[in-house]
């Protein structure tokens, strides 16, 4: 079910830009991927198979992508400075095509940190409580 | 204290009254001829001897002045919108660098002896320009990804922002 669950998110993401879906929706999908590991297994497997590090780097990964864009619009608009005007990018030689294609970038970049943090986040939540458990006993 | 419950019920009783008087108002969901949607309406002038020269293509000189004495962009060019009798589509030529294009701007209206000018709202253009400018058939992706990409940014920040205070909360023992 797993591997399912992450396909489709995946589809959600790419195919934001021409069905339903989209960067925040694919994340959220992504993210409960791992939920669902961690249901059906147990929580020191699910922190192996994303390592808190590789999330915490991941977690702004997709911030950087999305701002990064938007600063390589400005070096590459040469003195218009227009910020996330997608259509300076060197992707493709027409304006329109350049913004298509961007705006999947874009959406690649919202689904990474937002499957991270909704990951992150819950972690953090459960991890606490077996804690606090342990603690108890 | 025993009256507030009843006093609380009228309450919530008016407010939904209230709501109900309200809604009355909103136009039918989906329809693109609501005003909200299409125009917001600027001024009216007297129609005498305006409708020729509109109908031939050609502003005239005191509806330009009227324009420009109320401070908006003069109007570059006229076209009858199709099929329609006594309305008008009046594009602006606007100097922006690589979207140096005329845009549909303001929609004239014959309505009994006058003449009522109406400026077309911003969704008109998000609907008919969108798929051209930005090569993205879905009106959504395109919106919230190109037109409003600062309002994604923050919205991702926010996410990032919640993320990150919840692991300085709760995850202590002095590791990252």
């Amino acid at each position: 079910m797993i591997p399912f669950i992450q396909l489709f998110s995946l589809y959600v993401i790419i195919h934001g830009a021409s069905g339903p879906g989209g960067g925040f929706q694919g994340g959220v999908v992504f993210g409960s991927s791992f939920v669902l590991y961690v249901v059906v297994f147990d929580i020191i497997g699910g922190r192996k198979r994303l390592p808190e590090s590789v999330n915490t780097v991941l977690s702004s990964l997709g911030l950087y992508i999305y701002a990064g864009l938007g600063l390589l619009c400005i070096i590459l608009s040469s003195g218009v400075a227009q910020y996330l005007n997608y259509g300076f990018l060197p992707f493709t030689p027409h304006f329109e095509e350049n913004r298509a294609l961007s705006i999947e970038f874009v959406e690649m970049g919202i689904g990474i940190t937002v499957m991270a943090i909704m990951v992150s986040i819950f972690f953090d939540l459960a991890w606490k409580e077996k804690n606090r458990k342990g603690r108890e006993k | 204290m025993k009256g507030l419950p009843t006093i609380t019920l009228i309450l919530i009783g008016l407010l939904c009254a209230l709501f109900i008087y309200v809604a009355e108002d909103i136009p039918v969901f989906g329809d693109p001829n609501s005003p909200p949607i299409k125009y917001v309406k600027l001024f009216s002038i007297d129609a005498d001897a305006l409708e020729d020269p509109l109908n031939r293509g050609v502003i005239p000189n005191n509806l330009m002045d009227e324009f420009e004495r109320r401070g908006f962009p003069g109007p570059s060019r006229v076209e009858k919108v199709t099929g329609m009798e006594g309305e008008w589509n009046t594009f602006v030529s606007k100097e922006e660098m690589h979207y140096s294009k005329e845009e549909k701007y303001y929609w004239i209206k014959k309505e009994g002896d006058k003449l009522r000018v109406y400026r077309y709202a911003f969704v008109v253009r998000w609907i008919e320009k969108g798929q051209e400018e930005t090569g993205t058939p879905n009106m959504v992706t395109y919106g919230l990804a190109d037109y409003r990409g600062y309002d994604t940014l923050g919205e991702t920040a926010v996410i990032f922002t919640a993320g990150v205070s919840v692991i300085l909360l709760l995850r202590r023992r002095g590791r990252l």
